[in-house]
């Protein structure tokens, strides 16, 4: 029987190079990311197993996101223990809180490349299957043992194959081809599984567009979101980790899946989708929310928050006004994807639109800061999570969609088509 | 190596996908005191929980309980309100890992929301991998604990794990 990417991968980064669905193996790490939680939980961790050496300083991303700059004194406290960490053990790859995004910066940096494995310390991490990398999350104490070890034990994910074919129509983006998959498994769906997203509709995809779906894998439950290497790929791992050697992996002709999915956009094509409250897997056509009234509008995240992201809202904002009454919040991803928008001009028309736009930062999606909503507000969000109380008071409610549909929305101060704004 | 006891306390039941942000919200996890964080422990969906939860009381909820956000805190202060046990019919996989390596038992129960009631009397057998409504004497068969989740367990979690790996 022939193997997955998953069992590829995960199987040669162990020790005797094999690795089928459902075992558990020992694998050894090609690079891991953690965030805050090395400051507020990690650096204990690891003083109580009596570690101080960490495995290996060159193979360590630690970025400060989640709340940048620091919101209060106890988040400036935990950014000063991880810079503190980061001098004493010397780690190579640090990005404070004037950087953006993990997910955004890692690949920025070039810390990533096909065949890799890569554990990060959120669940977010299955965005570098997108590199054609595995790539899982996993939380603090898993974090602190493989800074120790530079291993994991893993258990080998049974596969979900999806092939996809034929092109989004217009305004219709990546994320709403991820919310209708998410939707479709439902919120566990591929729950321990890895999903493998396959066709001529991923192999013709942006990197932007590819990480929207590999991030938003884990909304199912997958383990991973895995991709093949595409031109686009290839271009980005020449430009940003240039001399480095890698070999594309691909799964084998006899792989065994448990289950496989078509999607023909062709003959289905679909709208831009919403995902209701309370779940990502809420998924309905635009149509049937549009009229919904808005407080907020917010584009941003490690899901939407990329320069094809901002590129497709200044498209819709540009010499237009927002709703009067409305916030609309953008978050560029990382501090890159700022600068070229700013070059663009995008930041500019998002500024003469009415809205305001922050520095990177996790901030408004996890209800941390620059755009927390309020008891009973209502907010369109191009992120990933809508659970209650995600992005602020319990009584709030969030709307997930494409960052087209965002701004359409913000244009109007309803849920809008992005279609009908043109 | 800690012998599996018994865990006997009071159900409370929750229904399918209970989230990360319903375990704890991420607005409290700047805090940097466990017992602090724990106060907030399911705010959303059950406020009382904090104050009313005893010593040893287990968590009984339907399917992919803990999905959404990788934080060890949910667990983490699920055993510090004295959480004996988890019993789902399914768990997130990220919430499942991070339960044994904080030292939270979970156990996977099909169907369990369809018999135990909030505040039955239960008693959780995790060798046998059985749950026991004390009232009736009925018993449920749960799915067995894979070895790595036993190892982690018995040594009380996975730093303690570690310490005896070295």
């Amino acid at each position: 029987m022939g193997k997955t990417l998953a069992e590829k991968i995960l199987g040669s980064h162990t020790k005797k190079n094999d690795a089928t669905a459902g075992e558990i193996v020992e694998a050894t790490v090609d690079f891991l990311m953690v965030h805050e939680v090395l400051g507020s939980r990690i650096i204990s961790i690891l003083d109580e197993m009596g570690v101080d050496k960490v495995w290996d300083p060159e193979r360590i991303l630690v970025v400060n996101d989640h709340w940048a700059p620091a919101k209060d004194s106890m988040t400036a406290e935990i950014h000063q223990r991880s810079r503190d960490f980061v001098a004493k053990h010397g780690i190579k790859h640090f990005c404070d809180v004037n950087c953006g995004i993990c997910h955004q910066v890692l690949p920025e940096m070039g810390l990533v490349k096909p065949g890799d494995l890569v554990i990060g310390s959120d669940s977010h991490s299955t965005s570098y299957g997108a590199f054609n990398a595995f790539s899982t999350g996993l939380a603090a104490t898993d974090s602190a043992l493989i800074i120790a070890t530079g291993k994991c034990w893993f258990r080998v994910p049974e596969s979900l194959r999806i092939n996809i074919s034929g092109d989004l129509p217009e305004m219709v983006m990546s994320k709403d081809l991820i919310l209708k998959i998410v939707t479709d498994l439902g919120p566990d769906g591929a729950n321990y599984k890895s999903i493998e997203f396959h066709g001529p509709t991923i192999d013709s995809m942006s990197i932007e567009s590819r990480m929207t779906v590999a991030n938003m894998s884990v909304e199912a439950g997958a383990k991973s979101g895995l991709m093949t290497v595409n031109d686009a790929v290839r271009t980005w791992v020449a430009t940003r980790a240039p001399g480095v050697k890698w070999k594309e992996v691909v799964p084998d002709d006899d792989a065994d899946y448990v289950e496989q999915i078509d999607i023909d956009l062709e003959e289905d094509p679909i709208d831009p989708i919403v995902a209701v409250p309370h779940s990502p897997s809420n998924g309905k056509p635009v149509l049937e929310v549009e009229g919904i009234e808005l407080d907020q509008a917010f584009i941003g995240s490690c899901t939407n928050g990329r320069l094809e992201d901002l590129e497709i809202a200044a498209r819709i904002l540009k010499g237009k006004q927002i709703s009067p009454g409305l916030r609309m919040i953008i978050t560029p991803a990382s501090r890159e994807i700022y600068l070229q928008a700013l070059r663009l001009g995008y930041i500019e028309t998002f500024i003469q639109a009415g809205a305001i736009v922050t520095n990177p930062t996790c901030g408004a999606c996890i209800g941390g800061h620059l755009g927390v909503l309020g008891k009973g507000e209502v907010c369109i969000s191009s992120t990933n999570r809508n659970f209650r109380g995600r992005m602020g008071h319990p009584e709030s409610l969030v709307y997930l969609a494409s960052p087209a549909t965002v701004a359409a929305s913000a244009l109007k101060g309803v849920i809008t088509d992005p279609r009908s704004v043109q | 190596m800690k012998k599996l006891e018994r865990i006997k306390g009071r159900a409370w039941v929750f229904g399918n996908n209970v989230d990360t942000d319903q375990i704890i919200q991420g607005r409290y996890l700047t805090l940097l005191d466990y017992a602090e964080m724990a106060k907030h422990a399911f705010e959303i969906p059950r406020p009382e929980f904090s104050s009313a939860v005893k010593k040893n009381d287990i968590i009984i909820a339907g399917r992919n309980f803990g999905g959404g956000s990788s934080r060890e805190e949910a667990p983490q202060i699920l055993a510090k309100t004295g959480v004996g046990c988890v019993v789902a019919e399914s768990f997130a996989r990220i919430f499942y890992r991070n339960g044994f390596n904080v030292g939270l038992p979970l156990m996977t129960v099909s169907e369990v929301t369809s018999v135990v009631r909030d505040g039955m009397k239960i008693t959780v057998d995790l060798s046998e991998g059985t749950l026991r409504i004390d009232e009736t004497g009925d018993v449920l068969k749960g799915d067995a604990l894979p070895q790595m989740m036993l190892d982690l367990l018995r040594a009380g979690g996975a730093v303690p794990w570690f310490r005896q790996q070295k």
